[in-house]
């Protein structure tokens, strides 16, 4: 929908001869100044004939009593032509039956006859004012279902890259999900099988949101499967991704992201984090310990960067938590954040051993904590059960 | 969240109390673009009144530096909450954006 801007097109509609004179005469100054133009049509059906041929019309101003086509009829028949005019009828003073039938029709206001033009020119802004106020309510409306659209799609995007099934073995358990916030956050995660039976594992979330942080992401885990299959070890991965992802970034989006390989025959897990949180393992007797931050720079920022990788060896029955600040940070309702000493903490007293379970009790813990207070961002996370 | 801003000269010192996140990242880039002088002058944000900054508005505080760099001016961020330092530290800004201990340190380490 068009912007409305002065000047302002007013439909002065009256049998009388003598009303548009006048209405030229006492509102020449708001006229010259550019803030009012003035149509004038004899009755309604002439009236509706200007606003079939003329959209710039933004309010009639009609008198009741005419030939052809009253007031009362035209005020039935504008909606059907423009539902966004505001009518303002002229009446008869006193005359209060027709001014309320012209009401109940959805007249805005009405003035009384004769015309006191101090008034009218009141009454004209105060329509004019809820007018514009009224097309800027529907233009946001517009805009949002528009921006909504955007969300959607994005939403899809973001969804159609996360893997799902995952890879299944004899020595290992994999399992991970997301939950996404209702507007679209960030975070995606890979599961990805290399050669020798090796896995690549990525947990990554980036910045901001909408359609371009969704295409952002989709580079993002692009680069990565490729550098992963291409590449192989952890540290080279996130600079390789990096300086590929700085190229031409002018919107200094960026990814944070853990990037792991997982060898099950020996238990070795090689990782290098790219400015994310770092990862959880969780021990067989439900104990927690947090693997050693890399010191790594979120990607897409500074080319050329190099990224330090750390190896641990797992013993059976170890579980390692991948997970975005999706957990780490939800909040409940006094704002409060769920933190890494709950997340640490969750399975001292006991732990399932199925990877899925560990997953589920994570999300579980997230969702009781923030009751019901509003999930700003996407929540993630992946377990990795490391078998005998 | 509520931005303050101040131009000492030198250096222009933005406070910047309350959270920063998805939701308002748009208005804290604004507001940030908005107190950037006219002269080339640093920035120092001050995030002492900073209770939540998300991974937008860092991003927010990245294109800040890159405006300013264009303008040979330069950004320093002071007076991190421990949570908002982790938030840096984790994503590894501390190594592209200056972290000070407070104002003076921030204004006398940007020489300005």
């Amino acid at each position: 929908m068009s912007r409305i801007q002065p000047p302002y097109k007013i439909l002065v509609v009256d049998d009388e001869p003598d009303l548009q004179p006048l209405v030229q005469q006492r509102m020449r100054r708001y006229v010259r100044s550019g803030q009012y133009q003035f149509v004038f049509a004899r009755n309604g059906v002439e009236a509706l004939q200007c606003l079939r041929q003329d959209d710039e019309i933004v309010i009639v101003l009609s008198d009741i009593n005419m030939p052809k086509m009253d007031g009362l009829a035209l005020l039935e028949q504008i909606p059907k032509v423009n539902p966004n005019i505001r009518s303002v009828i002229i009446s008869a003073y006193g005359d209060m039956k027709n001014i309320r039938t012209a009401m109940n029709r959805g007249a805005f206001d009405f003035v009384t006859k004769p015309v006191d033009f101090d008034d009218l020119k009141l009454t004209i802004d105060r329509t004019l004012q809820q007018l514009l106020e009224w097309r800027d309510a529907l233009g946001a409306r517009d805009r949002l279902v528009a921006l909504q659209n955007e969300l959607d799609v994005a939403s899809q995007m973001q969804q159609s890259i996360l893997p799902k099934s995952f890879p299944q073995g004899a020595d290992f358990e994999i399992y991970a999900s997301m939950k996404p916030a209702r507007s679209v956050g960030g975070d995606f995660f890979d599961v990805m099988r290399l050669e020798g039976g090796v896995l690549g594992l990525a947990v990554a979330d980036v910045s901001d949101k909408g359609v371009p942080a969704a295409l952002f992401m989709m580079s993002s885990r692009t680069l990565l499967k490729g550098a992963a299959i291409g590449v192989g070890n952890p540290s080279e991965v996130l600079a390789e991704v990096n300086n590929l992802l700085c190229e031409d970034n002018e919107t200094a989006m960026f990814v944070t992201l853990v990037y792991a390989v997982y060898d099950p025959s020996s238990r070795r897990l090689t990782f290098a984090n790219g400015g994310h949180n770092t990862p959880v393992l969780i021990d067989g007797d439900g104990k927690a310990t947090r693997l050693p931050l890399t010191g790594g720079v979120a990607l897409g920022l500074v080319p050329d960067l190099e990224y330090e990788q750390m190896s641990v060896t797992l013993s059976p029955g170890d579980h390692v938590i991948f997970y975005t600040d999706g957990v780490t940070e939800a909040m409940n309702e006094t704002e409060e954040e769920f933190g890494m000493d709950r997340l640490e903490g969750l399975f001292s007293r006991s732990r399932p051993v199925e990877a899925r379970l560990v997953n589920d009790v994570i999300f579980d813990a997230v969702m009781d904590f923030a009751g019901d207070a509003p999930q700003s961002d996407d929540i993630t996370c992946m377990t990795l059960l490391a078998e005998g | 969240m509520e931005l303050s801003s101040e131009n000492t000269g030198g250096a222009v010192i933005v406070k910047a109390v309350g959270r920063v996140d998805g939701a308002n990242a748009r208005d804290f880039h604004e507001g940030l673009e908005a107190s950037i002088g006219a002269d080339g002058e640093s920035m120092v944000l001050d995030f002492e009144g900073l209770s939540y900054i998300s991974s937008a508005g860092l991003r927010v505080v990245l294109l800040v530096a890159k405006t300013l760099q264009q303008q040979s001016a330069k950004l320093a961020v002071c007076s991190l909450s421990d949570s908002i330092r982790e938030v840096f530290e984790i994503s590894g800004f501390d190594k592209i954006v200056p972290v000070y201990a407070d104002t003076g340190d921030a204004v006398s380490g940007l020489g300005v």
